[in-house]
């Protein structure tokens, strides 16, 4: 009993973990699935998916989860299933088959109801026409709505937060309970996303400003983007050499939030491509132009030498020329081997010469 | 992780693993334990380990977790072990050691994950339509009568011309807080609330729940029900939504004889006219919530149960010692009264001087400063909080005072016992340094002699683990 005093109490109180918010990303890009149908159908995707959302609000009462699908042509809640009219009267037919079983926690039981019927929904309004005209995804979109969502959440929760409790906590250690903790999740399996360049960097940067990692989780097909989009947040990026373990990969990489981060030692990506797009083909460019006004990346002089994005008038200088780093390197050698000079000063060479 | 997890943890690491392998069959049972009484990093743990098809060595958990988070490593998978939710193989020199959950654990979690099973332990709901009459508001309402007569039981039960109230607890109550000697009857005058019952008033609505309970399932073997039943009932409690009916009907009949007590502790309501149903109250859903996600529904927990003052800070305390409280519940203010001398009220405040007398009073009743001080500062009033704020982030309450209260208790008190055990005979220095730095890492060690080659822990098991493999090497 002398364990329970008042003392110990209120110093534990206050560390408790921030509860955190998971919005994950869902492609469901009917291409990319039907190739990886063979190894791992979406069914069976999904399935694992749930449970991991299941562990996730499992850590914690106060966690929260929310779903978008990046589809071929628009971004669809999953859940929280957006409020209409119409889909109530279908929902109630088949809710009192597995709400109330009592072998089901509830709230895991809702979720997964909700998240399957708006799936369903996604599938069979999707038409033959809208998988014939394209073959990316959305995800610009939806990580666009992802994060309009945790702005709405967090300023939701720290009015909550604030109204309840003195603000004494909240001044000490605003690191610790600043409310919710907000991350993104990305089950991505498209391959190209150069035509979404500008959307996803802009939507990288803005929760770069609000510190939410972008976790990656690569099912197939490879995107630039998206490991810049990662490596730039802080995020996990993964790409799955055998997609069967799914759930395994989720458990143990993806669901630690950012306090256990802290202690985890992260998968990294050991090489990070840093390529861009062009902004006037969108094809992924090793080398390009680069207006010096307002920095626009080209893979070719744009006609006329006129920016595309600001119009200025760019002239090119003597484009073509062969560099000339190669002889001058040669010179900086030569150097090094004839005169003893010390090496730290070898590297700037006097104008003189 | 709060301390009133706390309580109920010491309570199930004295469990033997029998228990736990039974108490473990029920998923709720497993997902409560895995959501109240773990720390952030275990349950990161245990979640890496469920869909493990083999047991990992432990040297790649280590690669896994930072180097300088070591000791939260150690804390945790100790915990785990003494939970009995991991099982970690001993140490030998030809088999590297391995960690997986255990037998029972590892599916029970499963399964509450997935659903599935036919253990019925998320709770039956009552197709009875006849909920539309018993609303939230009722439901918070009911708890919060039933609970603060608990709670004014306690102190008013000091018997310092306190008036009696008019509906207190049931016997039954009663007896058991008698049993858990948070108030004792017809000891010498002063007699009535002890250090636990202070203690037990200072906590938060949901460790006081807590703490009730523990007691009453201590007691529960006595009055014969099966303390593992009680347990998982209590969990599976904790999983019911609030405001929707659940049939009786499908409990066994020792849950049945559970229900009355829960009656009279205010956790679920059973509407008279039709006992075919109960309706868990918001003491019963948020048993298995912890701290931080209180915090986020604290707004209806709180409106649940503290009086209406005792949510925000009411208490200023002035460098001479004079209190003011702005409250008028008399809960509050009987608590006040424990260790002020009260001098005036006003419909809306009372005012009062901390004195030695009054501090004296209070540690005879077995309350100690450091009660005192916290129960002052959690209560402090929003104007002292800012204050203290607006000093770059200094003590709330004004030092004199603190050091005061301290300084008055000490006159008296001079021991503290901590029960543990002495580590001593040592064969050379060595050994003895790396079980005292062993020990500091993992949060044991209480006290320590170099030159008597000395040293004392509160907890010895994993300590027993790691000398046992030093003498394998």
């Amino acid at each position: 009993m002398n364990a329970i005093d008042g003392t110990d109490h209120y110093e534990a109180a206050v560390e408790g973990p921030a509860p955190s918010l998971l919005v994950i990303v869902l492609d469901t890009n009917p291409h990319a699935w039907a190739l990886l149908a063979p190894t791992l159908p979406l069914s069976k995707a999904i399935a694992n998916i749930l449970v991991f959302i299941n562990a996730h609000l499992a850590v914690n009462n106060a966690n929260q989860v929310a779903v978008v699908a990046s589809h071929c042509h628009r971004a669809v809640w999953l859940y929280p299933r957006p409020p209409t009219a119409s889909e109530d009267v279908e929902m109630t037919e088949d809710r009192p088959l597995n709400l109330d079983d009592a072998n089901k926690y509830r709230p895991f039981a809702l979720i997964e109801e909700s998240l399957l019927a708006s799936l369903r929904d996604l599938i069979s309004t999707t038409t033959e026409n809208d998988i014939s005209t394209t073959n990316t995804t959305q995800m610009a979109g939806a990580l666009t709505l992802a994060l309009s969502y945790i702005n709405k959440a967090t300023i939701t929760f720290s009015d909550i937060d604030t109204s309840s409790k003195p603000t004494s906590t909240s001044l000490e250690n605003s690191e610790n309970t600043n409310g919710l903790q907000s991350r993104i999740l990305v089950v991505s399996v498209s391959g190209d996303l150069a035509h979404q360049y500008i959307p996803i960097m802009n939507t990288t940067f803005a929760a770069q400003r609000l510190r939410i990692p972008i976790d990656i989780l690569k099912l197939a097909g490879d995107t630039v983007f998206l490991q810049q989009a990662s490596d730039t947040t802080k995020g996990i990026y993964m790409q799955l050499r055998s997609p069967q373990g799914l759930l395994q990969y989720l458990m143990m990489a993806f669901l630690p939030d950012q306090t256990s981060r802290k202690h985890l030692v992260a998968p990294t990506q050991e090489v990070v491509d840093f390529r861009a797009a062009c902004f006037c083909h969108r094809k992924v460019v090793d080398i390009g132009f680069v207006c010096s006004i307002c920095l626009s990346i080209f893979c070719s002089p744009p006609e006329g030498a006129i920016c595309l994005t600001c119009s200025t008038h760019l002239a090119l200088g003597d484009y073509g020329a062969k560099p000339a780093v190669v002889p001058r390197k040669r010179k900086k050698k030569r150097r090094v081997n004839g005169v003893d000079t010390p090496s730290s000063r070898v590297g700037t060479p006097a104008p003189g010469e | 992780m709060s301390v009133s997890s706390l309580a109920s943890f010491e309570y199930l690491e004295r469990l033997p693993g029998t228990t736990f392998k039974r108490l473990y069959q029920q998923p709720s049972t497993a997902l409560a334990i895995f959501r109240r009484m773990l720390p952030h990093l275990a349950k990161t743990f245990v979640m890496a380990l469920l869909y493990m098809s083999k047991p990992l060595p432990l040297t790649d958990l280590d690669l896994w977790v930072q180097p300088n988070s070591k000791r939260q490593r150690d804390e945790a998978l100790s915990l785990l072990s003494r939970l009995h939710i991991v099982t970690i193989t001993a140490p030998s020199k030809e088999m590297p050691q391995v960690v997986s959950l255990t037998k029972t654990f590892g599916p029970a979690l499963r399964l509450a994950l997935t659903g599935g099973g036919d253990y019925q332990s998320f709770g039956v709901p009552s197709s009875d339509a006849s909920t539309a009459n018993v609303s939230l508001n009722y439901l918070d309402e009911y708890a919060r009568t039933q609970w603060e007569g608990i709670l004014h039981y306690v102190v008013s039960n000091v018997g310092d011309g306190m008036r009696q109230t008019t509906q207190g607890p049931t016997a039954a109550v009663k007896q058991l807080l008698e049993a858990g000697k948070l108030v004792a009857r017809g000891r010498h005058s002063g007699g009535g609330i002890t250090q636990a019952g202070f203690s037990f008033l200072l906590q938060e609505a949901n460790a006081q729940v807590w703490t009730l309970l523990l007691l009453w399932i201590e007691n529960a073997e006595q009055m014969g029900m099966d303390s593992v039943e009680v347990l998982s009932f209590l969990f599976l409690l904790g999983s019911l939504e609030l405001g929707r009916g659940y049939s009786i009907a499908t409990l066994t009949s020792s849950q049945k004889k559970m229900l009355t007590h829960l009656v009279d502790f205010g956790l679920v309501f059973i509407p008279s006219s039709e006992s075919n149903q109960f309706f868990p109250t918001r003491l019963a859903t948020t048993l298995t919530s912890d701290a931080s996600a209180l915090r986020s529904v604290a707004a209806g927990f709180d409106a649940a149960l503290s009086s209406a003052a005792g949510a925000k800070g009411f208490i200023i305390i002035e460098t001479n010692y004079r209190l003011y409280a702005y409250t008028s519940s008399p809960l509050q203010i009987a608590v006040l009264a424990l260790f002020t001398k009260l001098t005036s009220r006003y419909p809306n405040m009372v005012s009062g001087r901390v004195t030695r007398d009054s501090i004296y009073g209070a540690i005879a009743h077995g309350i100690t400063s450091d009660q005192v001080i916290s129960y002052l500062s959690t209560h402090a009033h929003p104007q002292l909080i800012k204050a203290s704020a607006s000093h770059g982030g200094g003590p709330v309450l004004p030092p004199t005072v603190v050091d005061q209260i301290r300084l008055w208790q000490i006159e008296n008190e001079r021991m503290k016992a901590t029960p543990g055990f002495l580590f001593k005979e040592f064969e050379n220095q060595k050994d003895y340094q790396s079980c005292v730095t062993y020990a500091g890492e993992i949060g044991v060690l209480v006290w320590k002699n170099e030159t008597k080659g000395l040293f004392f822990v509160s907890k010895m098991e994993q300590l027993r683990d790691f000398i046992k493999s030093r003498k394998i090497k």
